[in-house]
């Protein structure tokens, strides 16, 4: 099922050529509609109960090429299981905001966004390094021709630097990754658990693998996975293509871009690199903290200056991503779980948030709040959506946002060992604690700054529109006007975009009130991977007191996962392996 | 219709009077707990899942709303829907009331609604936040002043917001039906983080109804700084619910409590300094969360201008309701204050320097909702007051007279102001008690400023005095009670200035205009009759002349409820001699402990003043203070007033400090210049070194390959000397490099 759901749009957009203009839309809503449903089933119909899940489901593993130990195998767990499922809910979004939005080359954009579809569940699906890494960047392509062929003004500019800045860090990641691949088939002895010692990219395997890497040595690795899968979150301060990016990308762009490709790079890092490299995390941590709240605090009071609605919303997501890695390097359960359901969250209320805006230019052709304002006396039921997913953003207990955030900083202000020192029931080991979050909640008091802002000039204010005409829909001054059809839009939402923004509304608020069963879900994937950092700090605080790091030969017994005891390997000083 | 609702309106506001029967009989049950602690007793209750009825039925009011909006109902059912809603939600508390007191004191129910944020964060361990109510008498004292008060301004505002019907009355009623369901959340959840939902909560409402004109800049930049600033006591709150989760494993109150009974017999004992520095702690991180909430120094600034909202708003939320969560919250989390050594010392003193300070400047204001808006601050700072000296009963008793007096008085200013096409300079209008229709108005004005300035027998007099007499009483705090004297007679003079300028004295009026006025499209100089406010189109209404204006008085609706509202203020004193709300908040967690031997509830043996006891005299003494203050208004406003504008006041020039004192000493300016610019200066700077630094660098990356192929670039010409010369070259390095690592 999950090849369907990987290969249905794929299928639906090599279709497109047979197809007039006019049915490429309708092809587009069916094959993102269809693995939908399909995704809806697997969630409901199938028996599973992905609350109690400990493992994978929906595995599948097809030979590819044996030789070189590559196999197509996928599989879902409730992290990846959710993060897919956002994914397919997001997919008939773009392609309905699309409708009005696009009007010429129709066949060229939906036909990549039904790839870029289809590529992103494969990210969330691969249960093999190596296919993991081919959708991962195949994601780029798609993503560029929307951005380069359909943006606005600078597209050029801003698709190859979105496209040359995060395939440079990736190809740094996969330095990494092969190197972890290459560990194990040449330093693990055959037989330790299975797939040792050979070649594979069995991902699970590798895990296993790679955490009898030594810390030092995966003090390098974790660098060079970070500077890969960072980029692509991302973290301060190597966001500066996003702003570009979603300043210049379509809507759908935008929202696949803030909804879903962002969330590769944390899932990337919660599913790859912690549970590979748990020293090297450990070790990381602080860094990554202190970068996620410069992110979190510094970028949000970027936002307040922008004066350029997209870009403050893309600045925004720096920050809030910023919470999400922060609650993520919590390295506790409390943060895991607060991680990724920030990373569910954060899709749906900004990737709302670029609806609304894209529904806003449409109509008026700017994104300058210099030039635009008081939106509310025209657009009551585009101002009422907005304010709700501001709300949601800003984190309004009650909405979804509230839910991850709280926990994100939770987990980060448990995560200190003064409290297991200082006997407080509530602690868990971590180097965070009260100083970071102490710091990172001003960002809470900078997120209501800017959303606030944005609100305040767009939403509400006197009414101020480009032209001082009273047309919503002055489609003369559309950069693609010159060709293709218009379709003339109404001064408010019509039903089209009322039903784009409506699922993803009654999901902050449903998210935001039950969000029991997802952090039940994600229970099991959150404290296996604790249990797994929990191991790895033992072999930290060995390093950092210089201890002499045994002299093991690659012969060495890594015992069965999780409950690895992680050992050296001969060479003990991390540079030999490089 | 009409004259239904009115009854069932009528029939509900008798509560408070009906009600107080009822605590009589919790009384005896006090008297028999007596003694150090009183026993808690949880009953649990799948059988009073009613309650939720109370959060549930604004909740669907507000719904209701939102469907009357997408239908396009232009009619004002949304408001009467509402009306019901919330009468039946005050009739649901009150029978949850009287439901819980047969339980006998000290009881107290926890009712779960549904799970709401529980997660396991190590194995076994859970953390739990659950959708749940917690029903002990303290949630049942604020409740029932919430929702009655609710209902009765509902009803005042089908009348007041009828120039806006159709959407703008249905997000009116949206926003208010939501601010009681978060008020709810606040006051009854189980949990810290209930709390915080309906802390955010009322705070996203307050945002939507301050800037409920939102074509106003005026009202968004109020609404944009009135969250702002609550965030930041949001941050206080969020912290101290994490604190209390490490330290004590959990944030529901009912398991909180006995966790913390240790800390809290320490400190009675004095030994503070076994007490550790994070269960201290958490009281400070409160103290910001309420001071933030509550509007007090140095929060408060987000109060006076959140005016900016219609009437009813500000009479709901920014004077009976909201603003007094950060005195529940402390009173709630009154053990964990008991715990901690300096935080009810900071609580008191800042409480009275707030009082006094709202105090100077409301007496040199002249738009007399500001004035209202600045004694609110101050009679908030008496709160605190109270809680810091360790009467949470006067606090409580203070925020439940208060409610009721300072609703009748804003709804009073917002007759004024409705009927006067939004004007509200005290110097523009005057003798308007005497106009036709306008009696009511004026008597109700008059019981509100009564019991504001604290003349004897009234109920604001009676709550003012507890919290004095205690202040005076409690060891090392006279010079704050000294402080709040002086204070209440500022109070008094600056009540009876507007009561004296406005209502009484010639008769004279100067119309507003819509544009100076609070009501954005409300300048209707022709006004419209009392029940028929069909939706007019404003727009031509600018253009009026004062000649034509005739003021239109207030209609049923907001007459009906100022009568009401104005005997529940006077009735509220009979919970005085029956002591209603003193047996609430001792049988609940806001009871003050005492040192084994001492009394409860703050009656401790006091020393008295002139051989007299401490509550006799301090009844003498603010009694005095109040008929002083009262008198040098009538000397200054009243006597001898022949005009609106000129009064014998105008003659008193006290210079620099009135000025100051009129631009509320700067302290806006003071922020903007120590807080706001520089951060936005920052904020430039940051985006500066984000465009050219960080942004530069990568750019910088990204130039270096360019131009090293740009060097390059001319090698490759296509001319054969050039590539023979660097195959020599690279010929002879490989070379030289071989023989080197062979030699």
């Amino acid at each position: 099922m999950l090849l369907a759901l990987i290969f249905i749009p794929i299928v639906a957009a090599a279709l497109i050529p047979l197809l007039g203009k006019r049915q490429v839309f309708w092809l587009a809503l069916a094959g993102t509609l269809v693995p939908l449903g399909i995704g809806l089933v697997m969630l409901l119909g199938m028996g599973v109960d992905w609350r109690s899940l400990t493992g994978d489901v929906f595995t599948r593993s097809i030979p590819w090429m044996p030789e070189l130990g590559l196999t197509f195998k996928l599989g879902v767990d409730a992290v990846s299981g959710s993060l897919i499922l956002l994914t397919l809910l997001l997919g008939p979004i773009c392609v309905l905001c699309s409708k009005s939005a696009i009007t010429e080359r129709v066949r060229t954009y939906y036909g990549w966004l039904l790839v870029l579809q289809g590529a992103m569940v494969g990210v969330f699906a691969a249960r093999d390094l190596v296919l993991f890494y081919i959708a991962f960047e195949f994601t780029l392509i798609p993503m560029f021709v929307l951005i380069t062929l359909f943006g606005s003004t600078n597209r050029r500019a801003a698709g190859i630097k979105f496209f040359l800045y995060t395939f440079t860090g990736s190809i740094i990641a996969l330095a990494g990754l092969v190197y972890i691949a290459w560990f194990n088939a040449t330093k693990i002895q055959p037989g330790a658990f299975a797939g040792a010692g050979a070649w594979t990219f069995d991902l699970a395997t590798l895990q296993s693998a790679a955490r009898t890497i030594p810390a030092g040595t995966q003090w390098w690795l974790f660098l060079a996975l970070m500077l890969g899968f960072a980029v692509k979150v991302p973290l301060f301060p190597l966001h500066t293509w996003l702003p570009l990016a979603h300043t210049e990308a379509p809507t759908a762009g935008s929202v696949v871009l803030a909804g879903v490709l962002l969330k590769l790079g944390t899932y990337a890092i919660y599913a790859l690199a912690i549970p590979m490299l748990p020293a090297g995390a450990v070790q990381f941590a602080p860094v990554v903290a202190v970068l996620a709240i410069i992110g979190f605090v510094a970028i949000g009071l970027v936002c307040w200056v922008q004066t350029d609605v997209k870009k403050l919303v893309a600045y925004s997501s720096v920050a809030h991503l910023g919470v999400c890695m922060l609650g993520m390097f919590a390295l506790n359960p409390t943060g895991f779980k607060g991680a990724v359901l920030y990373m569910l969250n954060h899709g749906l209320s900004t990737g709302a948030l670029f609806l609304c805006i894209g529904m806003m230019y449409e109509r008026y052709h700017t994104r300058s709040m210099l030039e635009i304002g008081g939106l509310a006396k025209k657009m009551p039921v585009w101002a009422t959506f907005v304010v709700f997913f501001a709300m949601a953003s800003v984190g309004l207990p009650g909405l979804n946002g509230f839910v991850s955030e709280f926990l994100c900083l939770l987990g980060a202000w448990q995560a200190s060992d003064t409290w297991l020192a200082g006997g407080f029931v509530g602690g868990t080991p971590g180097v965070l604690g009260p100083v970071y979050v102490g710091i990172a909640v001003v960002g809470m008091v900078v997120g209501a700054i800017y959303t606030l802002q944005l609100v305040g000039k767009m939403v509400f204010g006197p009414l101020k529109t480009p032209h001082g005409d009273d047309h919503g829909h002055g489609h003369a001054h559309a950069p693609h006007a010159a060709a293709g059809e218009h379709v003339s839009l109404p001064t408010d939402l019509n039903a089209r975009e009322i039903i784009t923004l409506l699922p993803l509304a009654a999901l902050c608020l449903a998210l935001g009130l039950f969000p029991k069963p997802l952090l039940q879900a994600f229970d099991y994937s959150a404290q296996r991977t604790y249990l797994i950092v929990n191991e790895a700090r033992e072999q930290v605080r060995l390093l950092q007191v210089d201890a002499p790091i045994p002299p093991l030969g690659p012969a060495s017994t890594p015992s069965d996962p999780p409950g690895a005891r992680p050992s050296g390997t001969g060479q003990g000083k991390p540079e030999v392996h490089q | 219709m009409n004259r239904l609702l009115t009854g069932l309106v009528a029939a509900l506001a008798s509560g408070p009077i009906g009600s107080a029967s009822l605590a009589l009989a919790g009384q005896e049950g006090h008297a028999a707990a007596g003694g150090a602690a009183a026993v808690r007793t949880l009953q649990s209750v799948p059988a009073q899942l009613w309650v939720w009825l109370i959060p549930g039925l604004p909740m669907l009011a507000a719904v209701v709303a939102v469907l009357c909006a997408m239908l396009r109902v232009r009619s004002k059912f949304p408001a009467y829907f509402t009306v019901l809603c919330l009468a039946g939600a005050f009739g649901v508390t009150l029978w949850m009331f009287s439901q819980l007191q047969q339980g006998g004191p000290g009881a107290y129910w926890v009712v779960h609604l549904f799970d709401w944020i529980n997660f396991t964060w190590l194995p076994g361990k859970e953390f739990v936040a659950n959708f749940s109510l917690y029903i002990d008498p303290l949630t049942c004292l604020w409740m029932l002043f919430v929702t009655g008060l609710a209902a009765c301004i509902a009803l005042y505002a089908s009348e007041y917001m009828s120039h806006d019907l159709g959407a703008g009355y249905c997000r009116f009623f949206f926003a208010f039906g939501l601010f009681v369901f978060s008020m709810a959340c606040l006051v009854m959840g189980d949990n810290l983080l209930m709390l915080y939902l309906g802390w955010e909560g009322v705070g996203l409402c307050s945002y939507l109804l301050i800037g409920y004109f939102y074509q106003k800049p005026a009202a968004v930049a109020a609404a944009k700084k009135a969250f702002i600033v609550n965030r930041i006591g949001d941050l206080g709150l969020a912290l101290a619910i994490m604190l209390i989760f490490v330290k004590f494993g959990t944030i529901e109150y009912a398991k909180l409590w006995p966790l913390v009974q240790g800390y809290v017999d320490l400190a009675l004992a004095g030994h503070f300094d076994q007490i550790p520095m994070s269960v201290q702690g958490i009281a400070y991180l409160l103290i910001v969360a309420a001071f933030g909430k509550s509007a007090q120094l140095p929060l408060y600034v987000w109060l006076p201008d959140a005016m900016e909202g219609p009437t009813p708003v500000s009479a709901l939320i920014h004077a009976a309701t909201m603003v007094t969560a950060g005195v529940y919250l402390i009173a709630r989390m009154m053990p964990i204050f008991q715990a901690s050594e300096h935080a009810l010392w900071i609580v008191a003193w800042v409480g009275g320097l707030t009082a006094l300070l709202a105090a100077t400047i409301a007496m040199a204001q002249f738009d007399i909702k500001r004035i209202m808006a600045y004694s609110t601050v101050s009679q908030l700072g008496f709160m605190f007051a109270g809680l810091g000296v360790l009467t949470s009963t006067g606090a409580a008793f203070h925020v439940f007279t208060h409610a009721f007096f300072k609703a009748t008085l804003f709804l009073a200013c917002g007759a004024v102001m409705h009927g006067f096409a939004g004007q509200l300079d005290l110097r523009k209008l005057s003798g308007v008690a005497w106009m036709k229709g306008w009696g009511i108005v004026g008597a109700a004005m008059l019981v509100g400023c009564v019991n504001l300035a604290g003349l004897p027998f009234t109920a604001g007099f009676f709550s003012k005095d507890m919290i004095l007499a205690q202040a005076y009483g409690q060891e090392g705090f006279r010079p704050l009670a000294i402080v709040l004297l002086f204070t209440a007679l500022l109070t008094a003079y600056y009540t009876f200035r507007v009561f004296f300028r406005v209502f009484v004295g010639p008769k004279s009026f100067e119309p507003g205009d819509e544009v100076h006025g609070h009501d954005d499209g409300h300048g209707d100089a022709h006004g419209h009759g009392d029940d028929h406010g069909k939706g007019h189109d404003h727009s031509h209404a600018k253009g009026h002349a004062h000649g034509g204006f005739v003021p239109h008085a207030p209609g049923w609706a907001i007459n009906t409820v100022l009568a009401l509202l104005a005997v529940a203020s006077i009735a509220a004193a009979y919970a005085y001699p029956t002591h209603f709300v003193e047996n609430l908040v001792n049988n609940s967690t806001a009871r003050v402990a005492h040192a084994s031997g001492a009394h409860g509830g703050g009656h401790g043996e006091h020393e008295g003043i002139l051989g007299y006891d401490l509550h006799t005299a301090m009844y003498v003494i603010s009694g005095a203070v109040a008929v002083l203050g009262i008198g040098i208004a009538f000397v200054l406003h009243y006597a001898g007033r022949k005009t609106a504008a000129v009064s014998l006041a105008d003659a008193v020039k006290l210079g620099a400090i009135q000025r100051w004192a009129q631009h509320k000493w700067y302290v806006d300016e003071f922020y903007d210049f120590t807080i706001r610019l520089p951060l936005k200066f920052l904020a430039c700077v940051l985006s500066f070194i984000d465009k050219f630094l960080v942004d530069g660098l990568v750019n910088l990356a990204g130039f270096i390959p360019r131009w090293i192929g740009s060097r390059l670039r001319p090698t490759q010409s296509g001319e054969l000397h050039g590539y023979a010369v660097g195959m020599a070259i690279g010929i002879s390095t490989i070379g030289l490099v071989a023989l080197w690592v062979l030699w």
